[in-house]
């Protein structure tokens, strides 16, 4: 069907002047074709006016010559993207008129916003988009025990560990499944903090007891960031009564929070004890492994092609936690949307970087001596020594000026370091790499390499 | 066809319809502005396929019909004509007889049947916005600067009209900055579309000084901007708008106050000196008190210039001059907000006193 639209295009021609056929009828195409219905799809809307009016019996015609039965024959404007543009309902009462500046009125329609389930889960949780990894498969297997059988061998599962690991992610997850598998389950997600403004509400209007019953009448409860439940001492109090009373009667509790409760202060030595009964489940630091497959996982949900070099540049640089290896990945992939080059190109040029390095990791000063000897192809010994060869010299200083910025060491506590007696050398020294810095841009990456090693 | 009309408002309405009329050579009508009389109203207009200007033009005598003629001919005789003369258009066949007390001429001009059919918009699902010409001009004159002419990238070359939480905002970037203006807040209705920069710097043009509102009405795949007697019809880009709201940094720690003007002229000292680097100059806000531009030219020189205000974090950050200078001179308030980061994130640039507008530029590699 769609080859003889050349066949007609070549008739109406014929038909037609060159400039005319070429203006109107070139990136024209048929879009559909049923039961004699054609439609042809043009550029813009000032093809669809033209052709509708001027051409459409000679498009007919010439149909019609190459034997081919047209009921009717249509133009619609062939789009790559729709534009939304959506008026809400037109008020009837002031119907439109003719004068052309009168403006015409809208009102508006219920927005259509997808309806938040009362359980306080959001459905964008699921298993099947968390990545398993040596970092989390403890935990993800006691989930997945959890949701073939609540309220047994995992109860209550406490769940720990730093922010940005997937905490909420995971029991959001297991939240969202149990509701799947168990339709009449009654689940509540609440984060702590939600949970004692709410008690404050029902306990001030008077309506204490139904909190309790509200509480009470769940078959899972699933209990976000219970750290902040520090100082909340009525709140706390009723928590345990509910924990205690859903426990009893083998329903599930589910408790996250970024410490040990042990670890949290003014939490009842009861209460702390009960909630790691069946154990505690952490969630960790994710290795560089585990990163290059969330990042795949990722990549592969956007729909995105990234290049692997991309991948594993990334998930090298980012050591924090896996939102922020997240959020790099978002950024460079919009950085990538906008500017029209590929992640890879981006990162290689320069027009990205990333660096969320925990500046917690503890760093020695003999390690990064270490380290900035090995970059400049020196031995530690070397470079402590009194040569006074550029390159060595020049390494000695880096050194002195790295210890200084990342570990706040004193000029008097980093001379040793790099054997040197004084420490007005030392000054010297980190003054010399600060002066050069300004002008010296491959003494800048070189330093940016050297922290990255240290960090990595 | 008969019309007489005065010679000033002739030569105004065919200046403003004329420049859409040149340069298609596809097909030589659209080099012609078609004049159409219908009860004492005259309409001039023209096309090139992407955008169609028309002018209404009131006339004091008049027959109807309808015919076109070479519009870059026709502008360049009646603008040369006395302004205080009224001028006579008369058309028999395609000869178009036009006299100016003294002056006279016949132009061969075109049936109007070749002349395209316009489309029009659907009144009744059309989108509608109005707006006051002077919000409309300073605004969209603020986000268009960094539109970009990369016809490789068509989604970048218009400015987007969305709304957002119930504001209409238009945005544009190039990849390098962007900027935001917060156009009409409380609107109840839906848009996402791209207008060209072509035609928003037609329109743009197209405003004169009597001219108080401008309506936008959206539909399809057709935007309709109509300001006094003109009305400027286009077709929107077929592409999708960067989610730039996360271009948008949030997490800048370093924020400064700084006087406009004497940050314009340290800006434009600094470019001096930052034309052999491609424009690159260095901001640096140093503890307690200093804000600081330097830019260095190997061969000639270099500059430092500082300003005083408050810090409180100390950082620096690489920008383009020219991208910084386009920045500030879209900048309305005496005094911008200026906030950046020591880490790479793009710097905003805002004013003051209020939040409608917001320009962001992306770092240089330092």
């Amino acid at each position: 069907m769609f080859d003889i639209w050349k066949n007609v295009l070549a008739e109406i021609e014929q038909k037609i002047s060159p400039a005319n056929f070429s203006t109107w009828f070139q990136d024209t195409s048929i879009l559909s074709a049923e039961n004699g219905n054609i439609v042809i799809g043009v550029k813009n809307s000032f093809y669809v006016k033209q052709l509708r009016t001027r051409y459409y019996d000679l498009i007919k015609e010439a149909f019609i010559s190459h034997q081919i039965p047209v009921s009717s024959l249509d133009f619609e404007v062939k789009t790559k993207v729709k534009s939304k543009i959506r008026a809400k309902e037109i008020t009837k009462s002031s119907s439109p008129t003719t004068d052309r500046v009168e403006h015409i009125k809208v009102i508006k329609t219920p927005r259509l916003t997808p309806s938040k389930p009362s359980n306080g889960l959001n459905a964008k949780y699921t298993m099947d988009n968390f990545v398993i990894g040596s970092n989390n498969d403890l935990a993800v297997s006691a989930a997945k025990s959890i949701i073939d059988s609540p309220g047994s061998r995992f109860n209550p599962f406490f769940l720990y560990g730093g922010p940005g690991l997937g905490k909420t992610h995971l029991i959001q997850a297991i939240g969202n499944d149990l509701s799947h598998r168990y339709t009449d389950y009654k689940i509540l997600y609440t984060p702590i903090s939600d949970f004692y403004s709410e008690f404050v509400d029902y306990v001030r209007t008077g309506r204490g007891k139904e909190f309790s019953q509200k509480y009470q009448s769940l078959d899972c409860l699933i209990i976000d960031d219970f750290q902040f439940i520090v100082g909340k001492e009525k709140s706390q109090e009723e928590f345990f009564n509910i924990f205690n009373n859903l426990y009893q009667r083998g329903k599930q509790i589910i408790v996250t929070s970024d410490r040990l409760p042990s670890q949290i202060k003014t939490v009842d030595e009861r209460l702390a004890s009960r909630l790691t009964w069946a154990g505690a489940f952490d969630l960790q630091l994710p290795k560089f492994e585990d990163k290059c497959a969330i990042l795949r996982a990722k990549a592969e949900l956007a729909g995105a092609d990234i290049e692997p070099e991309a991948i594993e540049y990334i998930a090298e640089n980012v050591n924090t936690n896996i939102r922020d290896l997240e959020g790099e990945f978002s950024t460079i992939l919009l950085m990538s949307e906008v500017r029209g080059l590929t992640p890879l190109e981006l990162i290689r040029n320069g027009s990205v970087s990333v660096s969320h390095t925990s500046k917690l990791r503890p760093t020695s000063p003999k390690q990064i001596v270490d380290k900035v000897a090995k970059y400049y192809n020196l031995s530690t010994k070397e470079l402590c020594s009194k040569s006074r060869v550029a390159n060595v010299k020049n390494a000695r200083q880096v050194a002195m000026y790295i210890l200084s910025k990342e570990l706040n060491l004193s000029t008097n506590k980093i001379a040793p370091e790099v054997g040197v007696k004084d420490h007005t050398t030392v000054m010297h020294g980190i003054k010399k790499i600060e002066q050069d810095l300004k002008l010296n841009f491959t003494l800048r990456d070189q330093i940016a390499e050297i922290k990255e090693k240290i960090y990595g | 066809m008969n019309i007489e009309v005065s010679c000033n408002k002739l030569s105004h309405a065919l200046n403003t319809v004329s420049r859409v009329a040149v340069g298609k050579v596809t097909l030589p009508i659209l080099n012609n502005v078609l004049i159409r009389v219908d009860d004492k109203k005259v309409s001039l207009i023209t096309t090139n396929l992407d955008m169609a200007v028309v002018d209404y033009l009131p006339v004091s005598s008049s027959e109807n019909g309808v015919i076109t003629v070479p519009a870059k001919l026709l502008t360049e005789f009646v603008s040369n004509l006395p302004k205080s003369e009224t001028v006579k258009i008369s058309a028999s066949d395609t000869k178009v007889q036009i006299n100016a007390g003294k002056y006279s001429s016949t132009i061969n001009g075109a049936p109007a049947d070749d002349f395209p059919e316009l489309p029009e918009l659907d009144e009744e699902k059309a989108v509608t916005f109005k707006l006051g010409i002077d919000d409309f001009k300073v605004s969209v004159g603020q986000v268009i600067i960094a539109s970009s002419n990369d016809l490789t990238r068509p989604a970048l070359t218009g400015v987007y009209f969305n709304t957002l939480d119930g504001t209409l905002a238009i945005a544009a970037t190039d990849g390098y900055r962007l900027a935001e203006k917060k156009l009409i807040e409380k609107v109840e209705s839906e848009v996402k579309a791209i207008v060209p920069t072509i035609t928003l710097q037609e329109v743009l043009r197209s405003i004169t000084d009597d001219v108080e509102e401008i309506e936008i009405s959206f539909n399809d795949d057709l935007v309709r901007f109509r300001l006094g007697e003109v009305e400027i019809i286009s077709k929107l880009i077929d592409a999708s708008f960067p989610d730039y709201q996360k271009l948008i940094p949030k997490n800048n720690n370093i924020h400064l106050e700084l006087d406009r003007e004497e940050l314009i002229r340290t800006t434009k000292l600094a470019a001096l000196f930052a034309r052999s680097v491609g424009g690159s100059i260095i901001c640096e806000a140093a503890t307690p008190d200093t804000f600081s531009i330097k830019s260095v030219a190997n061969e000639f020189g270099e500059n430092d210039s500082r300003i005083e205000t408050t810090v409180e974090t100390p950082g620096r950050i690489n920008l383009n001059s020219r991208f910084l200078l386009d920045a500030l001179n879209a900048i309305t308030d005496s005094t911008v907000e200026f906030h950046f980061s020591d880490h790479v994130a793009p710097a905003l640039l805002k004013n003051k006193n209020n939040d409608k507008y917001t320009h962001i530029i992306m770092p240089l590699n330092s």
